[in-house]
């Protein structure tokens, strides 16, 4: 049971040769230089395999979908000789009283010990009974798990914002994980979903380093949300130079211009996409075509259209734009303006002839 | 508080000189300074949410957007520093100089005169009152529409230009709180910041109209006191 | 409700009431109870789905061409075939037409999540149901090698490849933390291969696990990512360049060679690895063809997969559609997802409301109103604390839907089987199926079975990869002929839509038939409608006491350790539940 990582992968078959090849990987996929090598490799070799415990909520299931594509490390890796996970309904053996059994048993045996990782987010409405696990509600289950966690994994934007199903009017009042749980310290690691590399990365450099990445205002990984999707893309000459893709598929969509007319939301996106990209690098939203959505914001449904680069003030309940208001108010204030200066005119003519001009009575 | 004691300036000093030396060299500069920046953030502002149709040829050979959008974030800081420089001036001024900054709110007479003049712009009197600083209408729509317009376009343009500097740029430190403030996603600072394109826009519309009409109507110099500094009385 | 009979099963709901809550190895939340004789046999089944989210909801007010990008997170299993269906409802609300190109991409796009819903499927979150991996630590690797070895030409067989593994596997299990393994019925008498084949379906769900990740890039080049690609009312989002400036960015020689080379690899494996283990785990199962339920008396798919771009007709689908009563394969009826008197769903045991819950609604009109209420005269426990649910009063998120008043069973045996019955449209299908059914030498009655439902899903992944192939071919044809459109924009503006329309688009998702009905007003969706896979094969009773796929595939089942339910588990996982999509 105390069993180091080490050993797990010694066991495994893996030599100690691909074993130091793994640490030093592991260091440049995490930006942190060969030099950091020898001490992941130390810390792998001293510590035991921590608990996870992976908890389900209002979800669509595309967070786990998305950690089983990671290719480095393999998911199978991570999950079979990484950590220990435990619990993860989507993906385990057993189900009913057995499954919960576990839940109990990781609590008790490894309190304050065990990483509770969270995909969806617990709806508040209805007693919390529009996600219910166990004939209860899921909300109740994860305040349990969670309570002698050592720290807490928000997956995605459910857990994180709350996503799809927080959208207005957010009928079940679903409720990002920070809401509920207070006490613990949470790693929020946003996207809908996520990158797969990503998700094993944080994981990895948790259970490497035994602490918590150094997180931004937001609560999320600086590692991979320090910037946003516009600083790395690809496409940013075609911005600066403005060249700009003014309809789908017309001679700039394939000439790969710049997707910001086409609503794109990387410049206020921050996220790994551009430079990380997705499925190991294949590509990203961007490269194939389509405008990045903001997947990894707080509230991206209710920011306006996918299409629009100017969007919607919702912020005060209003569904026009700022040019539509703007605009129309502007012009509102012009014509009085005019009318002013008119009126303004007629009367000072009066003044000074004494005769209402225009043929107005006397 | 000002505003009478102004009339009681004015009054003093109109039958003797006819002339009063309102505003001092450092404002009437920073004035036609910032009204020129307004102007060309306006501009830039409005092309960066709605870009120019796109350039042919290859992306190396432009750099429209790139332009617009140094032209922007040049007119952003000439715009701030300037603004904190009349905050500045405002301390060390005359009091002409404090008045966008600080409305006599307590002041019944004050109030009354704010009506008075709405009246004026009503059509419903004959004759403005004289003032030898800002009357206290335009003060009062100089307070909300500028000096908060103004705070509120540098807190949240900061906050944008911070996304590009990085969290870790003075900006970012700075101002970064503005985005979370609103939500965390910085598309509504966008929208946000989109909007007071538009109020800024519309005060300025007024605001010249309002010059040149009292320039015009109110027998009191205007355009040439923001130039000169010296108010002339017409009678 | 007491005794009954419905759709040929007698309800019976006095004996022991088991309980399963969580189900684990599906999408979402699920909760089934049933009762047992005294002989352990289920006699009566009730299913629950135990979450909701609300996207209908959700959806009113906001722009259509956005929907695809709501919908499509309804569940990121099946990514991507919510956004498919969505684009397809829209377009045809506004009589869009949309480019062959674009047409053969959403093709391959929806084949490939097929083949990679049904890989997932079948290795990570069903074959535990078959597969005993502890019993693999006493397999012989060297038979196990000459096992794989007889059933295909797959490399990766040698003794020395499965010796690693079990030897792997070993330490794992001595190791005393065995993850995602714990708890399972390991030793259960209902498993029943040899080790040999327990040590050779672990070394797939291995391979398995790997080879998914590849499949799947199909939709990262066009789609941008996996999960949750991108897509585009009017078309694709991914323009096409062969030769011109700037087509690094766009479709181009190398993302079609890397597209090729992916989908060459998928049906290999599809070939040499899944239809084969299915083959072998089948022929240890041959006598446990429990779990039928509705599929031989009623079935159903839309079809999809049109050859030609926009033309939905049953002519024109490469995978069938169609309804089968009575398990009469001579006569197939035509599906018509606008009739009013065809689909409609009813709500009197789910958590909704309808103003006249005795009558059903066809999806145009349909209301989606939360009523959480479980009580009933047998329900047990508090609102928040369900010991045991009320099959008479409302019990599931879930609505049910019905196709001419019957409840149908959707998914890959519906649709071979429908295949099956049309051998001149679908010859590549009878063809597969048959030979399936000759390796086993089982009838086809066979099919209509937990097994039959797990066989149908392999034979239909091989199918869609060859498919797949077939439609990059079209493809590349068509971008050789010189058309390289993907989106038609003459309607992207909404000042060009009338001011209501609506519309209505199907697909076939991994899980069975899928539609989503639209209506809007004024550029913004009035009323959007999904009525999904497992919405059908899970949905709860309806007003005349009839029980839905899953509740019907459980009756009857023995069991062979009530305290261990791997029976219940292993027929309710042949559908694949999905239930974040069920209620949505
Ligand atoms: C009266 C003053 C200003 C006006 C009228 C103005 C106007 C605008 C407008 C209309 C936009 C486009 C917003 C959108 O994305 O929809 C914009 C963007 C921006 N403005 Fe301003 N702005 C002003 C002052 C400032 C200041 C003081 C800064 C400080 C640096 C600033 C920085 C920015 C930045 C960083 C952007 C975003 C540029 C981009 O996304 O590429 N602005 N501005
Ligand atoms: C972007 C354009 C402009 C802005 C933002 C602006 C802003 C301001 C502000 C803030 C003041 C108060 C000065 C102070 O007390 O420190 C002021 C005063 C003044 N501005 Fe402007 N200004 C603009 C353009 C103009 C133009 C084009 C004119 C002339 C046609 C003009 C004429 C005046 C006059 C006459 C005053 C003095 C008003 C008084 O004494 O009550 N301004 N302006
Ligand atoms: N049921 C279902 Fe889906 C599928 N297949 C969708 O339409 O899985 Ni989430
Ligand atoms: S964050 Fe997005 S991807 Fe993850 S479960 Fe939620 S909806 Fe799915
Ligand atoms: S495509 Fe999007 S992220 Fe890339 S440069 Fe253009 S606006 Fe920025
Ligand atoms: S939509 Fe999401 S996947 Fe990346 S490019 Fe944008 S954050
Ligand atoms: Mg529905």
């Amino acid at each position: 049971m105390t069993e180091t990582f080490y050993e797990v992968l010694r066991r495994q078959g893996i030599s100690r040769r691909s074993f130091l090849k793994f640490c030093s990987l592991t260091a440049t996929s995490l930006g942190l230089g060969s030099a950091a090598a020898p001490k992941i490799a130390h810390a792998l070799e001293t510590k035991p395999r921590t608990p996870v415990l992976w908890l389900h909520g209002l979800e669509c299931t595309c967070c786990s979908e998305s950690f089983i594509r990671s290719a480095h490390p393999l998911a199978k890796d991570v999950v079979l000789s990484m950590l220990s996970l435990d619990y993860d309904d989507t993906l385990m053996a057993a189900a009913g009283y057995q499954a919960e059994a576990i839940l109990d048993d990781i609590k008790k045996r490894y309190k304050g010990n065990y990483i509770v990782a969270v995909e969806g987010n617990p709806p508040l409405n209805e007693d919390g009974m529009f996600c219910i696990h166990g004939g209860r509600p899921f909300v109740d289950v994860l305040k349990e798990t969670c309570a002698d966690a050592k720290a807490i994994i928000s997956w995605g934007s459910c857990a994180s914002w709350g996503c799809v199903q927080a959208a207005k009017p957010n009928p079940t009042r679903a409720t990002p994980v920070h809401k509920v749980i207070t006490d613990k310290p949470i790693i929020k690691v946003p996207g809908c979903p996520p990158i797969a590399e990503v998700m094993t990365a944080v994981v990895t450099y948790m259970l490497t380093f035994d602490k918590i990445p150094e997180l931004d205002r937001q609560g999320r990984p600086k590692m991979f949300y320090g910037q946003r999707i516009h600083d790395k893309c690809y496409r940013r000459p075609h911005f600066d130079a403005g060249q700009y893709v003014e309809e789908w598929d017309d001679e700039g969509a394939r000439k790969g211009y710049c997707l910001y007319k086409m609503g794109c939301k990387g410049p206020t996106t921050y996220n790994a996409c551009s430079t990380t990209r997705w499925n190991n690098g294949v590509s990203f939203p961007i490269q194939s075509g389509h405008g990045c959505i903001g997947c990894s914001e707080d509230g991206f449904w209710d920011k306006g259209s996918f299409y629009d680069r100017v969007t919607d003030i919702k912020q005060f309940g209003i569904e026009s734009n700022a040019d539509k208001i703007g605009g129309t108010a502007a012009a509102v204030t012009g014509a009085a303006v005019a009318a002013h200066a008119a009126v303004t005119a007629l009367a000072r003519a009066k003044k000074k002839t004494g005769i209402d001009i225009p043929g107005g009575e006397k | 508080m000002l505003a009478q004691q102004d009339a009681l300036e004015a009054e003093q000093q109109a039958r003797l000189v006819k002339a009063v030396y309102v505003y001092e060299a450092p404002v009437r500069l920073w004035h036609w300074v910032n009204a020129l920046c307004i102007t060309l953030l306006a501009i830039t502002g409005y092309l960066i949410a709605n870009p120019l149709p796109s350039m042919p040829g290859d992306a190396s050979q432009h750099f429209v957007m790139g332009t617009i959008r140094v032209i922007h974030f040049s007119s952003a800081y000439i715009f701030a520093v300037g603004f904190i420089g009349r905050i500045y001036w405002a301390a060390v001024g005359n009091h002409h100089a404090r008045q966008i900054f600080i409305l006599p709110i307590r002041s019944r007479q004050w109030w009354g005169e704010i009506f008075h003049e709405l009246k004026w712009y009503l059509f419903l009197v004959k004759e403005p009152k004289k003032y030898v600083g800002h009357n206290p209408l335009a003060q009062l729509a100089m307070f909300l529409f500028f000096t908060i317009g103004a705070v509120y376009m540098i807190c949240t343009g900061f906050a944008l230009y911070g996304e590009g500097l990085g969290a870790e740029s003075w900006a970012g430190h700075m101002f970064g709180w503005v985005i979370t403030a609103v939500g965390g996603n910085s598309q509504q600072v966008h929208s946000l910041h989109h909007m007071g394109l538009w109020v800024t826009l519309i005060f300025v519309m007024i605001h010249i109209y309002a010059a040149i009409r009292e320039d015009i109507m109110s027998r009191q110099s205007m355009i040439s006191t923001m130039i000169s500094g010296w108010r002339m009385f017409k009678d | 409700m007491g005794a009954y009979t419905t759709q040929g099963f007698n309800m019976d709901n006095s004996g022991k009431r088991v309980v399963v809550d969580p189900v684990c190895r599906i999408e979402g939340h699920m909760r089934v109870e049933v009762n047992l004789d005294s002989n352990n046999v289920i006699r009566n089944a009730v299913s629950t789905g135990t979450m909701w989210r609300g996207l209908e909801v959700i959806l009113k007010g906001r722009d259509p061409r956005d929907a695809w990008a709501f919908t499509e997170r309804i569940c990121g299993v099946c990514t991507g075939t919510h956004a498919l269906t969505s684009c397809r409802s829209v377009e045809d609300a506004l009589g869009i037409k949309i480019p062959a190109n674009a047409n053969h991409i959403r093709n391959m796009m929806q084949l490939n999540l097929q083949i990679h819903d049904h890989v997932v499927h079948f290795y990570h979150l069903h074959a535990l149901d078959w597969v005993d991996i502890i019993s693999a630590l006493k397999a012989d690797p060297k038979r196990t090698s000459e096992l794989a070895q007889s059933i295909s030409d797959w490399p990766l067989s040698s003794p020395g490849y499965f010796r690693d593994l079990q030897n792997r596997l070993k330490k794992f299990a001595e190791s005393g933390q065995l993850g995602p393994f714990t708890n399972g019925y390991w030793g259960n008498p209902a498993y029943k291969l040899p080790p040999e084949a327990n040590l050779m379906a672990v070394a797939h769900y291995l391979e398995a696990l790997d080879f998914q990740k590849e499949i799947v890039k199909v939709h990262t080049i066009f789609g941008g990512k996996n999960p949750h690609p991108n897509w585009l009312v009017g078309g694709m989002p991914c323009a096409i360049n062969m030769d011109g400036t700037g087509a690094v960015g766009a479709i181009n020689m190398e993302r079609l060679n890397l597209v090729k080379s992916i989908i060459d690899q998928t049906r290999e494996f599809m070939e040499k690895v899944y239809v084969p283990d299915i083959i072998a785990i089948g022929s240890f199962y041959k006598d446990w063809l429990h779990g039928g339920g509705l599929s031989s008396k009623a079935i159903m798919a839309y079809g999809d997969i049109p050859d030609k771009a926009n033309d939905y007709t049953p002519d024109n689908m490469l995978l069938p559609g169609g309804v089968i009563l009575g398990g009469d394969l001579t006569k197939i009826e035509h599906v018509d997802p606008r009739d009013p008197e065809q689909v409609q769903e009813f709500v009197t045991h789910s958590w909704y409301k309808y103003p006249d819950e005795t009558k059903g609604l066809h999806p145009w009109d349909g209301v989606t109103e939360a009523n959480y209420h479980p009580e009933g005269p047998n329900f047990k426990g508090t609102r928040t604390k369900i010991e045991s649910l009320d099959e008479s009063a409302k019990y599931s998120w879930i609505k049910s839907p019905r196709w001419r008043g019957h409840a149908m069973e959707v998914g890959p045996l519906s649709r071979m089987v429908l295949g099956y019955a049309q051998p001149k449209k679908y010859p590549r299908v009878k063809e597969l199926v048959d030979a399936s059914l000759k390796q086993l030498n089982l009838p086809v009655s066979a099919l209509y079975s937990t097994l039959g439902r797990t066989a149908a899903r392999a034979i239909e992944a091989l199918y869609c990869a060859e498919l797949q192939v077939d439609q990059f071919d079209r493809l590349m044809s068509n971008i050789r002929a010189g058309d390289t459109a993907t989106a038609n924009i003459d309607k992207w503006d909404p000042a060009t839509w009338p001011k209501e329309a609506k519309g209505v688009g199907f697909t076939e998702a991994p899980r069975g038939a899928l539609g989503h009905w639209i209506k809007i007003k004024d550029g913004k969706i009035d009323n959007y409608q999904c009525v999904v896979p497992t919405t059908w094969n899970g949905s709860p009773r309806d007003p005349k006491g009839q029980i839905g796929a899953f509740e019907a595939s459980l009756m009857n089942t023995p069991v062979a350790k009530a305290d261990q339910p791997l029976e219940i588990l292993r027929t309710i996982h042949s559908f694949d539940p999905c239930l974040a999509c069920s209620t949505h």
